[in-house]
Order: structure tokens, then sequence, then C-alpha cells
């Protein structure tokens, strides 16, 4: 076999993990810690998406500018939608899957009434449009921006809940909500302001994934599946969601190079059902039940 | 009086535990909260921090009304509180247990007061250990560094000395009493050690049926009343 195939189909797991890691990555905050099954975390990717368009075809933003701006923009729309919603249905989780759901309907038929149905494109800098040929290996210049973003988002999720005050109030409010509130926490806000950053996680992903694929309504169904299978297969905590996304990411290339991409997809559904039916907590899950 | 209960009665979902409570705890003073299982104990303190589904009548800490306000704004009045079963954030480290006491100081201090790890030598060496590896006692010890933090006006204990072995009990019991007579700390507590209560305690209420059937100074706490409301 030659060597240089394998090593473009590591890297291009590589590149797969990572996609799949930042759209997981808010949907995994947001269920980890308040227990929500957001059915709309791929149309607030697909807002990211529009957000970085409107903002470069209206306003002339650069694309880097427009990432920060996606996860403030998208940020907001999370607040409001827990504000009006999910925080009347916290410890009600089929409320909760049904209306999320409708939002991600509302958001869908919402953006298509405003930008219509034809195809939308993010520009990227010329650079992140070419090829790096490390001599055995061609690589996109923008899928290693996706991997070294994943990363830093990775870093900067990490760093927020377990190295700041606001990560103590998050972990705590997850363990013991009423303990939390014995100690002055709000655990409301303490929910809000982590529905915020999930969703401005998902705005970075949709500005990302725009530079990617094409942008339309239905965009985040596409990523919105691989999301959910890299959380529950992780077992809702950000390591496992890293781990899952990293294996179901290396696992897709292999496969999508031995067989073809579609059987490649199939086979990783398969895996990660029969993976669920034997460890339905997930890779990392505790199994504990949130107070 | 520091804290006041003005016919307060409280509910979990539409069934009254507490029915009409009316009590008052000097400034400085020990309360102990009596009763055989079952009584109210229990949701007496849930209800002065705000942790039953509703209730009636009023609660003042200090003069101000906590009736309406929510657990974390009581949190803020300065109430260090101490959970029966001693409820220890497991996954949080001793550190990260004691700072979330600093959530509730009202001077906003991040920082942990000095006299959690002064009282309490083995947490002090122990900050960077897990919480749910700790023994019940020095999980009690925990608990009540971590309501320390609050640096609080008032604590308010539940059954501290519960599942707790003998010595350790003896030992509480100690700090308990320094914290109230030396730094003049107002102490609530829930008992079924009447030895406890009568060491600690400068006043005490004799719980049944979720109402408060006696009450007065500790001295008056008699056999007779003891056999009469805790024995089964």
């Amino acid at each position: 076999m030659d060597p240089s195939v394998v090593l473009s189909a590591l890297v291009l797991g590589i590149s797969i993990g990572s996609i799949f890691l930042v759209a997981a990555l808010g949907l995994a905050i947001i269920y980890g810690t308040a227990g929500v099954i957001n059915m709309a975390h791929g149309e607030l990717i697909m807002l990211g998406a529009y957000t970085t368009y409107t903002l470069q075809t209206f306003l002339g933003v650069p694309f880097f500018l427009c990432l920060p701006l996606s996860f403030c923009i998208v940020a907001l729309v999370g607040i409001a939608i827990e504000r009006l919603l999910i925080q009347h249905l916290y410890n009600r989780p089929l409320d909760t899957l049904l209306a999320t759901w409708g939002v991600s309907l509302v958001l869908m038929q919402g953006v298509r009434l405003i930008f219509g149905s034809d195809p939308k494109y993010v520009q990227l800098p010329a650079f992140l449009s070419t090829n790096l040929d490390l001599g055995i290996v061609n690589v996109s210049v923008f899928r290693i921006f996706v991997v070294l973003v994943a990363a830093l988002l990775v870093f900067a999720t990490w760093y927020t809940f377990y190295r700041t005050r606001f990560g103590i109030m998050v972990r705590a409010v997850t363990q013991n909500k009423e303990m939390a509130a014995s100690f002055g926490i709000n655990s409301g806000k303490t929910y809000m302001l982590t529905f915020a950053i999930g969703a401005g996680l998902a705005g970075v992903a949709g500005a990302m994934f725009g530079g990617l694929n094409i942008v339309l309504p239905t965009m985040g169904m596409s990523y919105v599946v691989e999301a959910f299978l890299m959380v529950v297969s992780g077992g809702g905590s950000l390591l496992g969601t890293i781990l899952a996304s990293g294996f179901t990411g290396q696992m897709q290339s292999i496969f999508a190079f031995i067989f073809n991409d579609t059987f490649a997809r199939f086979l990783i559904f398969l895996m990660v059902v029969i993976f669920l039916r034997f460890r339905p907590q997930g890779l990392i899950g505790s199994g504990d039940t949130r107070r | 009086m520091l804290l006041n209960l003005q016919d307060v009665s409280s509910f979990y979902g539409n069934t009254r535990i507490l029915r009409n409570v009316t009590m008052g705890v000097a400034k400085g003073s020990c309360l102990c909260v009596l009763g055989r299982n079952g009584v109210g104990k229990t949701t007496l303190v849930k209800t002065i921090m705000g942790l039953t589904d509703k209730i009636e009548g009023e609660i003042h800490l200090d003069g101000a009304d906590l009736s309406a306000s929510r657990t974390d704004e009581r949190a803020k009045c300065g109430i260090g509180y101490i959970p029966q079963g001693r409820q220890i954030l497991g996954k949080f480290t001793v550190r990260e247990n004691i700072l979330l006491g600093t959530f509730a100081r009202a001077d906003e201090s991040t920082t942990i007061p000095d006299i959690c790890l002064e009282l309490f030598p083995y947490l002090k060496e122990n900050l960077n250990r897990r919480a749910g590896l700790l023994s019940g006692g020095q999980q009690q010890q925990l608990a009540i560094a971590r309501a320390l933090a609050v640096n609080p006006q008032i604590l308010l204990l539940d059954e501290p000395t519960e599942g707790i072995q003998p010595n350790i009990v003896a030992e509480i019991g100690e700090t308990l009493k320094m914290l109230n007579k030396e730094l003049g700390i107002t102490l609530v507590l829930t008992e079924q050690h009447i030895k406890v209560a009568r060491k600690l305690g400068d006043e005490f209420v004799m719980m049944d049926n979720g109402r408060v059937v006696d009450s007065g100074p500790i001295a008056e706490l008699t056999d007779d009343v003891v056999e009469r409301h805790m024995t089964v």
C-alpha cells in the first residue's frame, strides 16, 4: 500500500474529526451543563454561516473578524432562545426536545424568507484557499486552519470551565443545583450564560463551515446529526466529545478510503449504535444523576 | 433578634410540612432545634434557606425580609449552610468546594479566608484532593469550612454529627463552640444528640408534627421534656 495514501487518509481523518468536534462542542456544553438536548443546534451553526455571509457581503468585514462576531451574534440569539423558551422547560427533557425542534424550524424558515433558498458563499482569504504540499501529502490550508481553530476552541472551553470562577459556578450547578444556590450561585443566570457560550461556539462553527461548503438554510441538518453522535457517544463530557470526534473522524476517513463516503457514514452510524448498546453512558459518561 | 420566623408554614408541592412556626434567634447565640425523625427539623432549615417549594409567613434576618428572596439571595445575606449529609461536591477538589462558599460573600472577596484552613489543617494539606475521596468526618470539616468561606453572620447546621465517629463528633462540637463563643457566629443547629445540644445550645425549640411544641433556655431541656418529645 502506498504510504502517502495512508498518510493522506490519516490527515483527512484529523480534519474530519476537527469538523465533528467544532460542530459538537457547543452542543456538548449545553447538554453537559443543563441536560438540554438542543435540536436547534444545527440551525445555530447555520445562523453562524449566514452571519458571516452577511457581515462579509453587506459590511465588508474581513473573514477573521467574522469568527468572533459570529460567536457574539449567535450567542445573543442563544440568550434570547434560553430566556424566552428553554428556561421554562428545564427538567422537562421531552418538552425541551420538541420546543427546540420547533425553534430549528422557525430559524430555518426565517432565514429562507430573508435570504431565499439559493446558495450563498463565504469568501475566504486567498491564502486559506490554497493547498500546502508537504511532499507526500497535499493538504488544504483551510482544513489546517479548521484543525487549529478547533484546538483553540477546545483550550478556551477547557480553560473557561476548569480554570475560572465562572467554571466553578457552572460545574457546581451541574453537580448540585440546590447546593450551588445555597452558596450564592444563581443557576438561572448560569444556565443562560452557558447556553450563550454553546450557541456562540455553534456560530463560530457555522462561520468556518461556510468556508468549507455552500451556505444554505438547510445546512445545519447535515452537521447536527454528527454533532449529536459525538456528544452522545462521548458521554456528554468535553473530553468524551474530543475523543469521540477524533476516533470517528479517523474511522470515517479510513472507511471512505477502503469503500466510499456513503458506506463510510453507514458504518460509522452502525458502530455508534452498537457501541451505545453496550455502553449507553458513552465513552467518559459517569452515569451520575443531575441534581 | 438576628433571625425571626413569624407564623411560617412550608410546603413540598401541596403538602404542608411546617405549620405556623414562630421563633427567634438572638445574635451570637446558639439555638438547638430538637425532635424525633420526620418532625420537620430539616424542613425548618431548608425553609430558612428558601429550599422548599412554597412558604407562608415571614422570615427576617437582621431586619431584612427574606420571605420572597431566592436561595442565592438569602445566602448572600450572610447565611452559611451545612446541610444534612454534608452534600459536598464530590467531583470538586477540596479547594473548589471551599471556594464555592466565596460566591456568597457580601464583600465579593474571591480568596479562601484564613480561618477555613487554620481550623482544619487536614484540608490545608489536601487542597487538591478530590472531595469525594474524603472520609465522613473530613467531609464534615469541609462542609463547615465551605460555610465559613461565606463569612457568615449565622450558620445553619442540619444534624452535623450524624454518621460521624464519636471522637470526631467531640472535635466538631469543640469547633462549633469556638465559632459561637469566640467568634460570635450565631448558630441554628438541628440535633438528635442531646449531649451535643446541651453542650452547645443557649436555647432550644422542640418540634413535633411540623410545629414548635416547646421552647426555652437550654437549662429547661430536662430529661422529662426529652422523654416526652424525643423517645419513640
